[in-house]
């Protein structure tokens, strides 16, 4: 392999209140790899995703992504931003906007592709995700799963190199987890190079090549899920699994 | 009782209420032994005396066809016009007139000086408001910027406007700004109504830029979008939804504010209304008249923004 897609070097995140959320933290993302980042909330795994097209400012260390530094100031973040795809936990679809023009506004702002093709594109991506008939609704009239899906469509009209989902499954119901989970694990079948921070470890065990335990800002344990759920020697990472695992 | 009756009677005492106000003002005026003449107004809004034709220049007047056509020739130079379309003459023939002499009157119905106050306040508000909603959206923007010398710089801007009464912004305007840059009293009017109402306009939208969530500059930034782009396609059309109402409030506000510009030398609805007040004798017909005038504005204004309200309320 070349060099990895994404390479965190020694990254520090220092708030300006004096809290430290990152410390030292160094992680490789190979192309096609599917990592799962989990960990206690406050462990530092949202900002770690954050830092990874800059939506954080960071304090000490590199981010590479594709090759180039993220938060260096010549950097065309921009550019890179729309080759690195990201879905939030509260969806942030535009409300004014319908499905379809969620979908198709940044592609059209950013790229030049004629709009035709754009709109096949788009209608596409709700046919991979299973809203093709939900193009012409409100982000409102959408239930928190489909919502959700949506915007890893949206994520996905911008044809990125790398996804990041930032607990994508956090804010649904229940019975809504498992239609989004769905999405994404097709995703990764298709070789889509991903982050995830979850508290899903259903999913981490099935779908991620790494899975990664965050604590206290630091990297305290990484493996491949059978290392990971079968490892009992890291007292924190059991103390944390036995805590999740319970539930 | 149904609900259905008691409805009713709340309806019927909030008549019997406009009545006994109603009754107030009478019994009011009548106290001070005012003699009301409403039917003094009316011309004041809609004139049938018809419109004057004026003479052009200083000349001699000469009647021709029958008396149909008038010939002006001007007195000391080699010019002439000649009017044909009118219905009641003022001149006779070989009379000497002298510029801004009513030759004739053309019958037909015509606004009244009340009406004509009222279209230059609609005029003066209209344009008012579209230069306050630039520079309140411009300043609004400034507010929000990373950039600490546009976020100073607008911060100033609404402090200074905000801190200073209307009246004294009016007069620097027509006499400091109006005779320093030669503007006519119409333009310093809309200048300095803009620039007063575009500081309240900017921290309305400034409230409703920082009313969007978070999350939808994240989402606009992670696909790629700029932030001019992410302002212009995500974030302002949220806010400026969300600021609607207070927007109304602030353009109804000017409409009212505009009657401040009539100690310049603007005849809007309020200095036409005190012009008609001094050839009438009937100032509480006059206010009266001019207050259901501005409330006919105002009140269009708030009904055309409830209804775009509804129209954009699809999320």
């Amino acid at each position: 392999m070349t060099e990895p897609l994404i390479d965190v070097r020694g990254v520090s995140k220092v708030y300006p209140n004096g809290l430290q959320a990152l410390k030292n933290v160094s992680l490789s993302v190979e192309r096609g790899e599917v990592i799962c980042i989990v960990g206690p909330s406050g462990s530092g795994k949202s900002t770690l995703l954050r830092t990874l097209n800059a939506l954080e400012p960071i304090s000490a260390g590199e981010v590479f992504v594709l090759g180039h530094s993220v938060h260096a100031p010549r950097t065309d973040l921009n550019r890179l931003r729309a080759q690195v795809g990201m879905v939030f936990q509260s969806f942030n679809l535009f409300p004014h906007k319908t499905v379809l023009e969620n979908l198709m506004l940044a592609p059209r702002a950013v790229s030049k592709a004629q709009r035709e093709e754009l709109h096949s594109r788009a209608l596409a991506l709700l046919d991979k995700v299973g809203l093709r008939d939900k193009c012409d609704c409100h982000p409102a009239q959408l239930s928190g799963g489909q919502q959700q899906r949506v915007a890893i469509a949206r994520a996905l009209a911008m044809n990125p190199a790398v996804m990041l989902f930032d607990e994508p499954t956090s804010a649904l119901d229940p019975e809504k987890v498992n239609e989004v989970l769905d999405v994404m694990k097709d995703l990764a079948a298709e070789g889509m190079t991903m982050c995830v921070v979850t508290h899903e470890m259903g999913f981490a065990r099935a779908v991620a090549d790494r899975v990664i335990f965050m604590e206290g800002g630091e990297i305290g344990y990484a493996d491949t899920p059978d290392g990971f759920f079968g490892d009992t020697a890291h007292p924190r990472l059991r103390a944390f699994l036995g805590q999740v695992l319970k539930s | 009782m149904t609900p259905k009756v008691s409805r009713l009677s709340w309806i019927a005492l909030y008549v019997l209420l406009l009545a006994a106000f109603g009754a107030g003002i009478y019994i009011a005026g009548k106290r001070v032994d005012y003699s009301w003449h409403w039917e003094r107004i009316p011309q004041y809004i809609v004139s049938f005396d018809g419109e004057e034709i004026q003479a052009p220049f200083d000349g001699f007047v000469s009647l021709a066809d029958d008396g149909k056509s008038i010939h002006l020739q001007a007195l000391r130079t080699a010019e002439s016009a000649k009017f044909a379309e009118f219905d009641r003459i003022n001149v006779g023939d070989g009379d000497l007139v002298f510029e801004g002499d009513v030759l004739a009157i053309k019958a037909g119905i015509s606004a009244g000086p009340l009406t004509w106050g009222l279209w230059l306040t609609l005029k003066l508000s209209a344009v008012s408001l579209l230069f306050a909603l630039v520079i309140g959206v411009v300043t609004g923007l400034g507010r929000v910027a990373q950039n600490p010398a546009a976020r100073a710089a607008a911060a100033t801007y609404v402090e200074v406007i905000r801190g200073t009464p209307l009246l004294v912004q009016i007069f620097i305007f027509y006499f400091f700004v109006g005779t320093v840059m030669n503007l006519s009293a119409f333009t310093a009017g809309v200048a300095a109504l803009a620039v007063f109402t575009g500081a309240y306009v900017a921290e309305i939208v400034r409230a409703g830029i920082e009313a969007v969530p978070r999350g939808q500059m994240e989402a606009a930034r992670s696909l790629g979008l700029n932030y001019v782009q992410a302002m212009r396609h995500i974030i302002l059309p949220q806010a400026l939804k969300k600021s609607l109402p207070s927007l109304a409030g602030q353009f109804i506000n000017l409409i009212k504010d505009s009657s401040l510009v009539s100690v310049m030398a603007l005849t809007d609805l309020t200095k036409a209304g005190r012009e008609v007040v001094s050839s009438t004798f009937s100032p509480f017909e006059v206010w009266f008249t001019v207050a259901a005038m501005y409330l006919l504005l105002t009140g269009a204004l708030s009904l055309w923004v409830r209804r775009l309200e509804r129209s954009m309320a699809h999320d």
